[in-house]
Order: structure tokens, then C-alpha cells, then sequence
């Protein structure tokens, strides 16, 4: 009853309607579609679909090739992630190195998620660089299960990293040096106390590269070839190729499987194991001394020699982009760009575009959400933030299958719209406004907004006036996550692109299959140009809300 | 404006614990604070007296009970239609404001002229002792600055209540006592009713007009500070109002306005305060530490008075604390200094005298 009582308050009650509404359609309603396309024919309940795909013999392969895939990438992927968090917080590492670590790892994160692939088929080509030039190997195939879970491992790895530094760093010194005046020497300080209080992290580490792997589209179509087919892709090449709508759908539904079981570990199992390290009051921060000289030079030169590959492959990507053809005619050029800016020119302003728009109604969308769900008591609540999360947490494959299926037959048509790419874009990359939202208004104290109240300002007045101005950080931070996905993701949004509207994301892929490189280089260097521009502005943003009292907003891209 | 009083009555909430079940955190509470009066809630933490000011406030709905700010009943209004002042522990300022604007925040919120806001907030940083501070930001200012706007935000508005919930624990011992004093003088000065949340006992008994002890969501005695002090009510009254002796004894005589009762094996005579004392039946003693009476006990037998033993002794400045050992209990007994070199030593053996007027029964 209690509850009820909260929806007195007009300003409350419209926006949780109206967003219950956006819930709805944008949500609920493709996911919905997506299942009546699969198991609903003639008015009857049926798994005549279903079975078609699962009795296929190469669709089966698929499936074990996307499990396998997945564990390769989580594993590994987990490996040099961890390397990377025990040198970052572990080997007092100086503040320009520290930095080196940093942009290594940043760079993977916002660039579109094929960039590696395409550096991987410039490298080890059929004419790449390495294979055919460094080494004169002839008739090398770059296709395959080994390239893929490279170019997957370097470009995830930094997930593992942002995973595991923060609770590297979070543990107390003395807890280590308690060890170490018990008498442990340094490696068994590693393994009797750092290792096992860093295990529940690594376990989640797996698990979230094991689903962004699993997710990923761009990649195995770069660079899987027909020999390794995977989940997403076979639901793309269905649909696209055969125009099979609900195999696709079968496949995409079966990706879920997984992704739900990920979800289910990380929820019940891992976020139960977590230790708190830090405890009572913290005393003088101690010096870190748990990594030996030689150890912190190994680290330090492993760290080095991935950072070199990463900062190797972006510089062939923009190399690529300013030679005539990379590995047949390396004359200067500016070509490529004239073509992305003639030819590529609708692409480059449609994303833009959506992007634009997409940007302040998604961070708008993530801070209202949060707000409710953080801050007010209403009925549906808890089920309100679970559904907000939903299309984020799905791979993108399906939500892009889903959207396709329910927006393309009355009553509601949205194929071939800007409209549909942005709501796919806002639903499924808010939550981390949401999110952060959520983060900072649990360190802002209820009190603020209960001196607000008690100084006769209503919901509105303090939303507006108090909680607002506090969460602004979060505002940036999630329009920033919503544009910077707008131009670099694919995996959704290749289902929904149409000839009024693509996406600079599609016609890389597309470039790529047509084999005309130097554009997809030159719209990759453009794409990663716009994304660094646009983390820089929204940075000096931070810095300066910060500046006025509010809480820090660690990172743009957490979650 | 006239001061309104506010009237709560049988007030309770519940909430779900995760081990006990469902639990009463403020249990059928009653109170009435007179038009200008400064009450206190007074109590050990979990007690529920800040869930009962918030209820007064308006920040927690009351699951039974009513409220009442002068005549009206507030019980079902938001706390933004109150017209409260609140004070809280952390101060609760809007960080992202600067001095200015968070007291101004209220009278904004009434959409008074800027000219009005502006003469308002001056007047009400100097009377708080902040003239000047406009232009800070909240992280700029010391705690007890902090306390000052807080405190200046919720009387610009001019409130029909003001509502302290442990305003001074965030504070240095010295500036608590001060800003306690300010506290109390600008609520005399406003003439405003206010109700004050602590458990600190000496602060309660510095700033109030009454006292309410709550204990376990109810309230177990109210009465001004020498009420409580001298009479309490109950072992809990009596050992959270100041330092305390708890003596065990037994009705020995009764008479129509005297009892005598067996301590330690020595025979006191008391006045006799309340019914329902048989001769036979046990009773506790309250007797606080500055009302028993030590002497240097005579090389002689001393009738009369019981003997007992120093066991230990605590130099405080401007008193000294004994020990004292009596038959099976340890006295506490407070004696201020009168000249260095004076007092007792451990060990020493001594007369323990009660007063009757320092001796309190208690069923």
C-alpha cells in the first residue's frame, strides 16, 4: 500500500508510465515477436523450427564452434587481462608507463569491434604483410578458428583488465605485508593471498569475455570463413542469405542459451565470492612490494610486447588508409578518404545522425531510470530495472533479429527508419548511463534530497533542482557509452540498416567483403578519429563537473 | 508567528528484519511538545527516536498513529508541505550550491523575489555568525561552519517546527558544546518549537526543556533533566541519565511514610515514595556517585554507618572517582577536589554514609 502512496506524485506517475511504454514496445514487444516467430505458426503452438535447425549437422557445428570459441577467448583473454591488472597495480609502475598500459587498453575498447579482424587480414592475408611479404609464405589461409580467437583475445582482453585492476588495487597493502611478516615469501604471497583473493574476479572475467566473444558478429565474419562456422553469423548469413527469418531466429534463440547460463553464473554464483579486502579504517597506504625485480622486468616486457601488436595494428590500419593498396602498391594517397567522403558520404552523415540523436535521449532515458529505480518506491520497481537491462545483456545478434521481426508487419512498421536504429541504439547501450546513475546516486546521501522535501520543494523541484545537478556525471557518461556504441557497433544494428539509412559500421564489413580496403581502413581510422574526439570532449565535461562538489565518474566505459 | 506545539500520538512503524522477522522500531509512541518548548529524544542508538522525528518530519510514513503540527493533522502530507526545518547529522548540504543558494534554496522554493531572498539570507548568515560566506561552497567550510548553514537553511524559511536529528555528533567535543549553547539561544530567540534527537545524555540535558527516553521504540519516562536524574523511573533511566549506583536491599519495616531496608547488611532509613512495598520484599537502590558520603573511618567501632574499603582512585581534575568496596558491591562515589594533597588512598578504610534525599527506590 505503501507503495501506492508514491503514485500520488503526477510528475512520478507520468514518467513511469511513459516509460513502461517505451519498456514495452522497445523491449518486450521484439523479444515477444521473436518468440511467436519461432514457436507460433497457423494458430498453434510448434517446434517444427526449432527441430529443423537442431538436426542440422552443420548448424550443431556452429553451436560447438561458438562454445569453444568463447572458452578460448574468456581463457585467454582472462590470461592478459590479469597480466596487464598485476603490472598496472602491482609493479609501482611510473605514471607515463602506467599510461602506455592505459591507452593500450583503451584503444580495443572503443573502436568498432572488427578493427583487430581487419588488421589481421592486412597482416596475414592472402597478400599480408607478414605472411606474404616478412615471410614469403605463399597460399597461407588467415581463415579459421586460430586468427578469429586472436583478433577476439586482443580485442576483449581489455574487458578482463578493467575487471580485474580495480580489485587488485581495492586490496589492502597490509594485508600483503601481514603475509609477508608472517614469513611467505614473495611468490607464496602471491599464491596463498593475492591469487585467491583475485579468483572470484578472474571467474567473472571468464565469463563476460566468454559472452562477448559468443556475441560477436563482426569478427568470425571477417575472419572465420566457412571452415569455423559460429552462431551469429550463421543467423545472419540465414536470414540475409537464404531470407530465412525464423532459422535465424532459431539460431539467435539458441546463442541465448549460453548467454543466459553466463548470466545466471555471474548473478548467483560469482558476485557471492567476492571478498571485501578493505577493512576497519584504512591505515598508511604501504609501499607495494609483492612483485621481485626480475618479475616486475618480465611483466613490465610482456605488457610492452602486447601493447606493441595493438599499437602495430592501428598503425597498419591508418597506414592502409593512406597507401594506394597495402601490400601491392604503397604510394602515397589520399584516395580513400575522397572516396569515404564522396561515395561513403550518406554513411558517414546517417550515423552521425542517429548517433546525434541517439546521444541525449539515451543519457536522458539512463538517468531518469536510474533515478526511479534508485530513488523511488513504486510497484514494479526491481522488475522495471530488470527489463532495462535486458537488451543490453542479450547478444546483439538477437535484439537485432527481434527488432527486425517486430517492427517489420503492422502494427507497428519501423524497417527502413532512422527511428528504429536509434531506439535499438538507446535501449541496448543506456544501461551503463543507468548504471552509473544507480553508482552515484548510492553515494550521494537520501538526506540531500530529504532537505529538499523539507524545505518545501516537491518531487520535480529536487529532482531537478538537487539530484540532477549531482548525477550529471552520469548524464555525460551515459550519452557518451550510447554515441560512441552508435559508431562503432554492428551486431543488432546490421539487421535494421536499409537503403534510406546505413551505417559507417556496414559499409566497413561490406568494403571488407568487397575487398576494397583502403576504404575500410579509411572509415575505421575515421570512426576510431570521432570516438577519441568525442571520450576527449566528454572527459574535460567530467573534470569540470567534478570540479563542483559532485561524485567522480571513474570510467566512461565500466559495464 | 506564535509557536504551535505538535502532538504525536500512538505513532508506530515496523520494518522486516532479516533475522528477528517483522520488528517494531517505534512502538505506539506518544508525545506533545508545547507551543516554544525544546524537547528530547533521548536514547541508546536503535531506540527508534530518529524514525519518530522523521516521522514528524514527514520523511517516513508512520504504519499506525498521527501527527499533529498545531491543530493540524500532517500524518498523511508530504514532508515539502510541513513547513518543518530539519537539521540533519551529516548536515545534508547541496554540494554542488554555494553557501548562498543553499540557504536561499527554501525561500526559492516559495518563489519569493530575488530581492527579498537576497535580504533574507544576509539577515540569517549573520544571525548564525556567517556573514560573508555567500560565495563558499559546502567542501570550502569546517564542520561547525557546516552546522551553521544547515542550521541557517532550515530557519529562513521560517519554519512552524524546527527538527534536530543529532545534529552536533559529527563535531569536536568543544565546538559541541559551544554550537549547543547557539542552538538552544537562537530557538529561545525564534521562540520555535523544536525537538531534538541525541543519545548523548549530557547534551540532551544541556539544550532541552524535557526529555523523553525512549528505549526499544517506546518512550519510558519523560520530565525535565533533574526529573530524570533524581527520579527515575526505571535500572534503564537510571543507568543512561548520568553514572549510577544500583544497590540491591530488602524491605526490612515499612510505615506509613518511612521504610527501612537492608543493604550490604546495614540498615537504611528512607522516606517512603511509592506503594506496593512490603516488608520482606526486594528493591533496588538508585544512589548517584556525588551523593554518597565517605569519611576516614575512626580508629574506633563507628554505629551507624557501614564500613567500607577504598579499592581504587581516579585523580579527574576538578573531582576524583573512588572505588569503594562494600560487603559484595563496588561503589562508584564522585568527591570534588578541595585542595592538592587532600582524599583518600587505596586501601584505606572508610565510613559510607547514604542521605536519604540521595537514596532512590526502585521496585
Amino acid at each position: 500500500m505503501r507503495n501506492l502512496r508514491a503514485l500520488r506524485d503526477p510528475a512520478l506517475l507520468s514518467t513511469v508510465v511513459v516509460l513502461w511504454a517505451l519498456l514495452g514496445l522497445f523491449v518486450l514487444y521484439p523479444l515477444a515477436a521473436l518468440l511467436g516467430r519461432i514457436f507460433w505458426e497457423d494458430g498453434q503452438v510448434t517446434t517444427a523450427g526449432l527441430r529443423a535447425i537442431l538436426t542440422d549437422p552443420h548448424q550443431i557445428q556452429a553451436v560447438w564452434n561458438s562454445l569453444l570459441l568463447g572458452a578460448l577467448v574468456g581463457l585467454a583473454g582472462t590470461a592478459l587481462g590479469f597480466l596487464f591488472a598485476v603490472t598496472a597495480a602491482r609493479t609501482n609502475l611510473p605514471p607515463p608507463w602506467a599510461t602506455v598500459l592505459d591507452a593500450a587498453t583503451l584503444l580495443p575498447l572503443v573502436s568498432p569491434p572488427f578493427t583487430a579482424a581487419i588488421a589481421m587480414i592486412f597482416s596475414f592475408g592472402p597478400r599480408g604483410l607478414v605472411t606474404w611479404h616478412l615471410l614469403g609464405i605463399k597460399g597461407y589461409t588467415v581463415y579459421g578458428l586460430g586468427s578469429t580467437f586472436f583478433s577476439e583475445t586482443l580485442t576483449y582482453f581489455p574487458l578482463a583488465y578493467l575487471t580485474l585492476k580495480p580489485i587488485l588495487a581495492a586490496m589492502d597493502p597490509n594485508v600483503e605485508d601481514m603475509a609477508f611478516s608472517l614469513g611467505s615469501s614473495r611468490w607464496r604471497v602471491f599464491r596463498t593471498v593475492t591469487l585467491p583473493l583475485t579468483v572470484p574476479g578472474l571467474a567473472n572475467s571468464v565469463l563476460l569475455l566468454f559472452a562477448a566473444s559468443l556475441a560477436d558478429f563482426a569478427t568470425p565474419l571477417i575472419l572465420a570463413g566457412n571452415s569455423f562456422p559460429v552462431l551469429p553469423t550463421q543467423a545472419y548469413l540465414q536470414i540475409t542469405g537464404l531470407f530465412d527469418l525464423r532459422g535465424g531466429a532459431v539460431l539467435s534463440l539458441v546463442l541465448l542459451v549460453p548467454a543466459f547460463v553466463v548470466f545466471l553464473l555471474q548473478r548467483f554464483w560469482v558476485s557471492r565470492k567476492y571478498y571485501v579486502t578493505i577493512t576497519g579504517k584504512a591505515g598508511a597506504r604501504s609501499a607495494i612490494k609483492s612483485v621481485a625485480p626480475w618479475a616486475r622486468v618480465v611483466l613490465v616486457g610482456a605488457c610492452l610486447l602486447v601493447a606493441a601488436v595493438v599499437v602495430y595494428f592501428y598503425a597498419l590500419l591508418f597506414y592502409a588508409s593512406i597507401v594506394v593498396a597495402l601490400g601491392a602498391n604503397h604510394a602515397w594517397t589520399l584516395r580513400h578518404y575522397q572516396v569515404i567522403f564522396t561515395e561513403g558520404l550518406k554513411a558517414i552523415r546517417d550515423t552521425l545522425l542517429i548517433a546525434g540523436v541517439g546521444m541525449p535521449l539515451g543519457g536522458l532515458y539512463g538517468i531518469l531510470l536510474g533515478y526511479l529505480v534508485a530513488r523511488q518506491r513504486f510497484p514494479g520497481r526491481q522488475t522495471m530495472e530488470v527489463v532495462s537491462m535486458i537488451n543490453y545483456a542479450l547478444p546483439g545478434t538477437i535484439v537485432g533479429i527481434a527488432y527486425l521481426i517486430a517492427f517489420n508487419d503492422p502494427p507497428i512498421v519501423l524497417t527502413g527508419t532512422a527511428a528504429v536504429i536509434v531506439a535499438c541504439y538507446i535501449f541496448r547501450y543506456s544501461p551503463t548511463g543507468i548504471r552509473t546513475t544507480v553508482a552515484l546516486l548510492s553515494q550521494i546521501d537520501p538526506s540531500l534530497e530529504e532537505a529538499s522535501r523539507g524545505l518545501g520543494a516537491g518531487t520535480g523541484t529536487t529532482f531537478r533542482r538537487v539530484t540532477l545537478p549531482l548525477i550529471l556525471p552520469a548524464f555525460f557518461a551515459g550519452l557518451g557509452v550510447v554515441f560512441i556504441r552508435s559508431m562503432t557497433a554492428i551486431s543488432a544494428t546490421i539487421f535494421l540498416v536499409s537503403i534510406n539509412w546505413t551505417l559507417i559500421t556496414v559499409r566497413i564489413l561490406e568494403n571488407m567483403t568487397e575487398l576494397a580496403l583502403g576504404p575500410a581502413a579509411a572509415f575505421s581510422v575515421l570512426v576510431v578519429a570521432i570516438v577519441f574526439a568525442v571520450i576527449a570532449a566528454i572527459s574535460a565535461l567530467l573534470r569540470q563537473f567534478r570540479a563542483r562538489g559532485a561524485v567522480a565518474v571513474t570510467s566512461l566505459l565500466g559495464g | 508567528m506564535a509557536a504551535v506545539g505538535i502532538r504525536v500520538e500512538r505513532l508506530s512503524k515496523r520494518f522486516a528484519h532479516r533475522v528477528k522477522g517483522e520488528v517494531y522500531a517505534v512502538r505506539d509512541v506518544s508525545l506533545r511538545v508545547r507551543p516554544g518548548e525544546f524537547l528530547t529524544l533521548l536514547g541508546p542508538s536503535g531506540c527508534g527516536k530518529t524514525t519518530t522525528l522523521r516521522m514528524i518530519a514527514g520523511f517516513e510514513a508512520p504504519d499506525a498513529g498521527r501527527v499533529f503540527i498545531g491543530e493540524q493533522d500532517v500524518t498523511n502530507l508530504m514532508a515539502n508541505r510541513r513547513n518543518i526545518g530539519f537539521v540533519f547529522q551529516n548536515y545534508a548540504l547541496f554540494p554542488h550550491l554555494s553557501v548562498f543558494e543553499n540557504v536561499a534554496y527554501g525561500l526559492r522554493v516559495q518563489g519569493k523575489a530575488s530581492a527579498e531572498v537576497t535580504r533574507a539570507v544576509g539577515d540569517v548568515l549573520a544571525l548564525v555568525g556567517l556573514p560573508g560566506y555567500e560565495r563558499q561552497l559546502p567542501n570550502q567550510l569546517s564542520g561547525g561552519e557546516q552546522q551553521r548553514v544547515a542550521l541557517a537553511r532550515a530557519i529562513v524559511i521560517r519554519p512552524r517546527v524546527l527538527l534536530f536529528d543529532e545534529p552536533l555528533s559529527n563535531l569536536d567535543a568543544k565546538l559541541r558544546v559551544h554550537m549547543r549553547r547557539e542552538i538552544r539561544e537562537l530557538q529561545k530567540r525564534l521562540s520555535i518549537t523544536a525537538v531534538y534527537v541525541t543519545h548523548d545524555q549530557e547534551e540532551a540535558m544541556a539544550v532541552s526543556d524535557r526529555i523523553a527516553v525512549m528505549q526499544q521504540g517506546t518512550v519510558v519516562q519523560e520530565g525535565t533533566a533533574e526529573d530524570l536524574y533524581h527520579r527515575p523511573a526505571s535500572e534503564f533511566v537510571a543507568q543512561f541519565i548520568g553514572r549510577v549506583n544500583l544497590l540491591a536491599g530488602r524491605v526490612v519495616a515499612a510505615t506509613a511514610d518511612a521504610l527501612e531496608v537492608d543493604v550490604a547488611g546495614h540498615r537504611l532509613r528512607l522516606s517512603r515514595t511509592g506503594a506496593g512495598v512490603a516488608p520482606g520484599g526486594a528493591v533496588r537502590l538508585v544512589v548517584r556517585p556525588e551523593a554518597v558520603e565517605l569519611a576516614p573511618a575512626p580508629s574506633g567501632p563507628a554505629p551507624g554507618a557501614p564500613l567500607g574499603v577504598i579499592e581504587g582512585r581516579t585523580f579527574l581534575g576538578e573531582k576524583v572517582d573512588y572505588q569503594v568496596r562494600l560487603g559484595d558491591e563496588v561503589l562508584q562515589v564522585t568527591r570534588y577536589s578541595a585542595s592538592p594533597g587532600t582524599g583518600l588512598s587505596p586501601g584505606q578504610p572508610v565510613t559510607v554514609r547514604f542521605p536519604a534525599d540521595g537514596v532512590q527506590l526502585l521496585p
